[in-house]
């Protein structure tokens, strides 16, 4: 493997194949099973400017929507109103 | 519902599926309406409707597979056929925004958004849900069902009745929209999204 590279700790300012990549790291990040996930992850981050940064941005935009999107509270007389319905249709 | 019929359950099995597989995904339902719907007693008569529905065809559920998205397809199709026409809010949609990306087969995966990791982890909530409620429906749809419900991309294809290759564009179209509305509320709290640090 390119020594260089990991060694020094910096990343390629571009990315050869962008497309290819970040479609990989949206799938990845999405929990979709992809094979090596791992393993692709950690080079890609390592070597690859570009990658890493639309990783992590993903990442954070990912954790934002799944933690701080205002949930709507289910009104109570819902739950009531469905079972009611259901037991009339029976 | 176009699904074959399976079998047919027993009046208890019935109330068993229905209490025990469909009931507890309420919340997750109620929300998927409203930000569908943006309107209480809208939000709720969908639900509802759903719910009915998924009780009358019942038997074309099959017990062990995936509640969850069989009633969010439902509700989805509900809201399709009952409420888009006459919604209170017809969804605030971005015509250009859906042609632009309606009309190519090319994603966009240049990907060089210069807005920063820090920036958004100091979103408010507010920010963030003003930002996907702004997206016309079909976008925020991927989003809600991949980010804040967690749905597989096979999940997702199934509740929306499109091949997989569609819901990774849908949703890497939406990631960029909503990418779009988080770099202009960056810029307003003041950070300089054009400099690199
Ligand atoms: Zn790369």
């Amino acid at each position: 493997m390119d020594k260089n590279l990991s060694s020094a700790g910096e990343r390629k300012v571009n990315c050869a194949e962008q497309q290819k990549c970040f479609q990989l790291l949206e799938s990845i990040l999405d929990g979709e099973n992809i094979p090596e996930s791992d393993k692709i992850l950690k080079e890609k981050l390592e070597k690859c400017d570009p990658c890493y940064r639309y990783f992590h941005l993903e990442m954070a935009i990912k954790e934002l929507l799944k933690t701080k999107c205002c949930q709507q509270i289910t009104p109570q007389d819902l739950f009531e109103n469905i079972r009611k319905k259901v037991q009339e249709v029976k | 519902m176009s699904e074959v019929q399976r079998k047919k359950y027993s009046d208890k099995e019935k109330n068993h599926i229905f209490d025990q597989e469909f009931m507890p995904h309420i919340d997750s339902m109620y929300n998927f309406a409203y930000r569908l719907t943006f309107d209480e007693d809208d939000a709720k008569d969908l639900v509802q409707d759903t719910y009915l529905k998924a009780y009358r065809f019942i038997n074309s559920f099959e017990q062990g597979t995936n509640a969850k998205a069989w009633l969010f397809r439902i509700l989805k199709n509900s809201f399709i056929n009952d409420y888009r026409k006459k919604s209170k809010q017809p969804a605030k949609v971005d015509y250009q925004e859906v042609e632009t990306y309606y009309n190519s087969d090319d994603v966009d995966y240049s990907g060089t958004t210069d807005l920063r990791v820090d920036a958004v982890k100091d979103m408010l909530g507010d920010e963030i849900s003003n930002a996907l409620n702004s997206l016309a429906v079909d976008f925020r749809t991927v989003i809600i069902l991949c980010d804040l419900e967690g749905f597989t991309y096979e999940e997702m294809a199934k509740i929306l009745d499109i091949p997989i290759g569609t819901v990774r564009s849908r949703l890497h179209r939406a990631r960029n929209l909503l990418k779009e509305k988080l770099r202009s509320y960056a810029q307003n709290m003041g950070y300089n999204t054009d400099e690199e640090e």
